[in-house]
């Protein structure tokens, strides 16, 4: 049977739907759909999760068995392939934004309930919050070039070096993390520090920097730019251009993805209900019919984009570095539009970024680049899922989409920061009375 | 959570500090005023136990069950060169353990350097929940940072031994250089040179800082030089102008010995901030007719320097040594802090403003200085405090044996921890059933003369051709310098691993031993009035007077 996964579209509509789902079934490995026909046992199944943000995660599983049961209904358990991590910190960081955006508003009363009697429960959430975040940045660390890595602009002198690494090493060595229960999150605290003290020792002279400039392919340092995350001159860049693939049309280019994205068999499930039938935070979550499916594909500008740029990351993009420098293909249009993204303009950056994509759909710069600024527009919109997603998608178009990697690394950086800080208020908050 | 406090277990004298509510380190202050304890425990044949002060008092009366200097011999062989040159000086018995570690004998009974240090670390235990009104249980000690592994261990195994958890072992010029500040102020790396010339050693380090970063660049030092040799010259002196007037040596005579030393280590002090004192002795003896010796005579801050000449000559050369060895010239460094009491010698300080060519930085009271720090850094280990963090380096290589005498280094000495490296292997022949691992430690190119810490043998490995079946070899320390070893075949992804802690001489099993020990003979004194638990505490002799508990189990 060659058919591709069988496709399933769950749809959430609110936050806190979202959130049951990841607590419950996520999280477990598992799920419960409700569905009319029973497909064969380890059937590959792809799960389109739509937050309500309208922003979709693909999970993969298979049908583990089946279910016939007087109180769930006859369904199919589906056996759920362990979640990446970027996908938990992107549920987690969702849910986590989405909380402090409704910071002022008023949460049902046996929600609060529960959090005044959970007390050490919470401080080991948030535990378990900031080790996802750590993991995630441990993640994006581990992509980024050593100048990437330390925040640093490629003409960094001796003392910029020290001074990234010092300032790091303050927030990163294990010791920081000595005060918390999870011995994980001193082991994660320690491979980031690791990461960072190897970037720093790669970088610690300059004729080491030069060495990994060499590498990159970066001839000559630019003109001095402060060196963390918001440059604002024009970082250099390396261009790669796309790997052996006939010219196609950009949504349909990634050979590997034709098959997912064939019509899904007629399978028709209903919405998955709450297996002890008692509420109704699951059962509205709905199933996308496949026309519908086919419209919501084709539709928004976005999701096509999503398509082009698939969350199973090609080969290209696992490596750290690129081994060497590509032939450039945006040039001095590429040069130029970046500067607009420096300076801001992210309205006419995506102008040109979206005419230079259709003058030559192989143009990886380009494209990555309409990720890149409808990355940046998300989180000046506040929508840091959105925004962690594009960034992660121009990195998999052009995996040296440096302004993507540097965005995607400080919003995880940020994200630890604030972890922490709600730790800490919480342990001060549990400390304090006694 | 409970604070943590920070105690400077020193030589001759230790003292304990804690973050106070307003983020700053303050001495914690005994009951009866002290702000140092002395590191001195006696033990009288009664089997009453002493710590500080009243211990040293008895050094005189009861010389050979009153000991001092344990951090001399804590984690050391006992044929260690400098080990066998205190063995010589102190007037207690210094015994090989069975494995050559050097213990002392107290009243026939063999005791660890590490029961020693633990008795002073629960005094300094309680004398901080004294003053804190509170139990405190985790602590960060400093040790010099030229101690290896088996002496921070062994300080570790002092601090389990006395109920304290001892999160972090901390170097201590890097916690004098804390208490200072050197870690704020300007941006950029600078050098400082850590001065300390305390009761019993002289250690100078040369570290560079830079945004809250230490690093140890270079240690030197006289370990055989300290305040106690100054105060050896004085009583020298008094010794000679005695026996030249009145032909009675006193060496002879405790009591006459004990308040000669007593009244010469406080001229000393006084000459600190005065250019002349009293060195008083009223009725030190009796003179050959029977007669008192009444001794009374003024000393000037000119006249101790001229008999301690020799002594202020004996700083410079480690101090050069250590600048070489930092790879630094003396106008390198930007700040001089010092440490030790004996630096409040206005000499001191021209003998330190000579060599480095700069005025040194003096700090309210050199003598808490490393305590200070080490608050410092418990208040940053407990989160209070967010504007340093500490790098401490491995000491020695890390590698493993290859072929039959090769050593393999795979994590350089001086690499910051916590640290990871990796290595692939592949089989050296057909069809291998498993490959043993062998790590050592040690700076030298023949394995023999490193040190083994242990084996990892990874058996059922594929079958294949040599060279076919890789195994990746994955060796880490972390910040408590625990090193962890795994290898892991890559095929079938099968894996076999090491954790090796350094070994301060005592097992955990000797550990919880003396513990246990302990407890025991406190059930017997927990019912003793409550006045009496202080520093000295009565409890039936056993077959084992070492152990001595001195306050509640908490």
């Amino acid at each position: 049977m060659a058919a591709g996964p069988l496709s399933i579209k769950l749809r959430c509509t609110s936050w806190q739907q979202l959130a049951t789902i990841y607590r419950r079934d996520l999280s477990r490995g598992s799920m419960f759909l409700k569905a009319s026909s029973q497909p064969e046992i380890g059937t590959a199944v792809r799960i389109d999760l739509e937050l309500p943000s309208a922003t979709v995660i693909e999970l993969a599983g298979k049908i583990a068995q089946h279910v016939v049961d007087a109180q769930r209904g006859t369904g199919v358990e589906l056996a759920l392939e362990p979640l990446p991590t970027k996908t938990i910190w992107l549920i987690e960081s969702a849910l986590a934004a989405e909380n402090t955006v409704r910071g002022g508003a008023p949460r049902d009363a046996s929600a609060q309930a529960a959090e005044v009697l959970a007390d050490g429960g919470e401080v080991a959430q948030a535990e378990d919050e900031l080790i996802a975040a750590l993991e995630a940045e441990a993640e994006s660390l581990k992509r980024l070039n050593p100048f990437l890595v330390l925040a640093l602009g490629y003409e960094a002198s001796d003392g910029d070096v020290r001074g990234a690494f010092g300032e790091l090493t303050k927030r990163y060595h294990p010791d920081r993390f000595a005060r918390y229960q999870s011995s994980r999150l001193r082991q994660l605290a320690a491979e980031i520090f690791i990461l960072i003290r190897d970037a720093y020792r790669k970088l610690a002279d300059e004729t080491a920097r030069s060495q990994v400039r060499a590498q990159l392919g970066i001839k000559q340092p630019r003109a001095k730019t402060p060196p963390p995350v918001r440059p604002t001159g024009p970082m250099p860049r390396i261009i790669v251009v796309p790997p052996k693939e006939p010219p196609k049309e950009a949504a349909k280019e990634a050979p590997k993805e034709t098959k997912a994205e064939e019509p899904p068999r007629p399978t028709q499930y209903d919405a998955p209900t709450n297996p002890s039938g008692k509420s109704a935070a699951i059962a509205s979550t709905q199933l996308a019919r496949p026309e519908e499916l086919l419209a919501v594909a084709s539709a928004p500008a976005h999701v096509v984009d999503r398509k082009s740029g698939p969350v199973r990351r090609p080969q290209a993009a696992t490596a750290v570095m690129p081994a060497q420098p590509m032939p450039v293909a945006a040039g001095e249009d590429g040069n130029n539009l970046d500067a607009l993204v420096d300076q801001g303009k992210l309205d006419e950056a995506i102008a040109g970024y979206r005419a230079a994509a259709k003058k030559n759909p192989q143009d990886r710069s380009a494209r990555a680049g309409i990720e890149l600024v409808e990355g940046m527009r998300a989180l000046a919109a506040r929508d840091r899922l959105e925004a962690a997603q594009r960034f992660e998608a121009a990195l998999e178009i052009d995996p040296s989409n440096e302004r993507a990697a540097r965005e995607l690394a400080d919003m995880r950086r940020q994200a630890t920061n604030e972890r922490k800080g709600l730790l800490s208020r919480l342990m001060g908050k549990k400390e304090g009375p006694t | 959570m409970t604070r943590i406090i920070g105690i400077d277990l020193g030589t001759t004298t230790s003292c304990v500090a804690v973050l106070d509510d307003k983020q700053v380190p303050r001495t914690l202050v005994a009951s009866d005023g002290e702000r140092t304890t002395p590191s001195w425990v006696s033990w009288s044949p009664a089997g009453e136990i002493a710590v500080g002060t009243r211990a040293r008092r008895q050094a005189v009366t009861n010389p050979s069950a009153t000991i001092y200097g344990a951090k001399r011999l804590i984690g050391r062989k006992v044929n260690a060169e400098d080990v066998a040159w205190f063995a010589k000086l102190a007037p207690f018995r210094i015994v090989a353990a069975p494995n050559g570690d050097a213990w002392v004998r107290v009243h026939g009974q063999p005791v660890s350097p590490q029961e020693v240090a633990a008795h002073v670390l629960r005094r300094m235990r309680q004398v901080a929940e004294e003053a804190l009104g509170e139990p405190v249980t985790r602590a960060v000690v400093t040790v010099p940072a030229y101690f290896d592994d088996a002496q921070r261990q062994a300080t570790r195994d002092a601090g389990q031994i006395a109920g304290l958890d001892v999160i972090r072992i901390l170097n201590e010029p890097t916690a004098a250089a804390l208490a200072y500040g050197a870690h704020r102020g300007a941006d950029g790396r600078r050098i400082i040179a850590v001065f300390d010339l305390g009761g019993g050693t002289f250690d100078i380090s040369i570290m560079s800082v830079e945004h809250g970063i230490f690093e140890v660049l270079a240690t030197g030092g006289d370990t055989a030089l300290g305040g106690d040799d100054w105060d050896r010259r004085l009583q020298e002196r008094v010794v000679d102008e005695v026996f030249d007037k009145y032909r009675v040596d006193i060496t002879g005579i405790p009591i006459a010995m004990s308040r000669l030393r007593e009244v010469c280590e406080t001229a000393k002090k006084a000459l600190s901030s005065t250019a002349e004192t009293q060195l008083a002795l009223p009725f030190l003896a009796n003179d050959q007719h029977g007669a008192p010796i009444n001794y009374e005579r003024t000393l000037t801050r000119l006249e101790a320097e001229q008999l301690t000449k020799e002594l202020l000559e004996r700083l410079e050369a480690p101090c050069l040594r250590a600048l070489a060895d930092a790879g630094i010239r003396a106008g390198d460094v930007e700040d001089v802090l010092l440490v030790g009491g004996m630096t409040r010698w206005p000499a001191v300080q021209a003998t330190v403003e000579r060599i480095f060519g700069r005025k040194p930085s003096k700090g309210a009271n050199p003598d808490e200085v490393v305590a200070l720090g080490a608050a410092a850094y418990a208040g940053i280990l407990s989160g209070e405090a967010d504007d340093a963090a500490l790098l401490d380096v491995t000491p020695h290589d890390l590698g493993i044996k290859v072929g039959d005498s090769g050593f393999s280094v795979m994590i350089p000495r001086n690499s910051m921890l916590p640290v990871r490296a990796r290595k692939l292997f592949a089989t050296t022949s057909t069809d291998q059933k498993f490959v043993s691992i062998d790590v050592y430690q040690g700076e030298s190119t023949e394995l023999g003369k490193n040190r083994k810490l242990g084996q990892v043998v990874l058996e059922d490995l594929p079958p294949g051709p040599a060279g076919s079946v890789r195994v990746e070899l994955i060796m880490t320390v972390d910040v408590e310098s625990i090193l962890g070893v795994t290898a892991r075949e890559l095929k079938t992804g099968k894996e076999a691993s090491l954790t090796i802690r350094p070994s301060g001489g005592l097992s955990q099993r000797e550990i919880v031993e003396i513990i246990n020990r302990r407890r025991q003979e406190h059930s017997v004194t927990s019912r003793l009035p409550p006045g009496m638990v202080g520093n000295i505490v009565r409890v039936p002799t056993r077959e084992q007077a070492a152990v001595l508990p001195d306050d509640d189990e908490k």
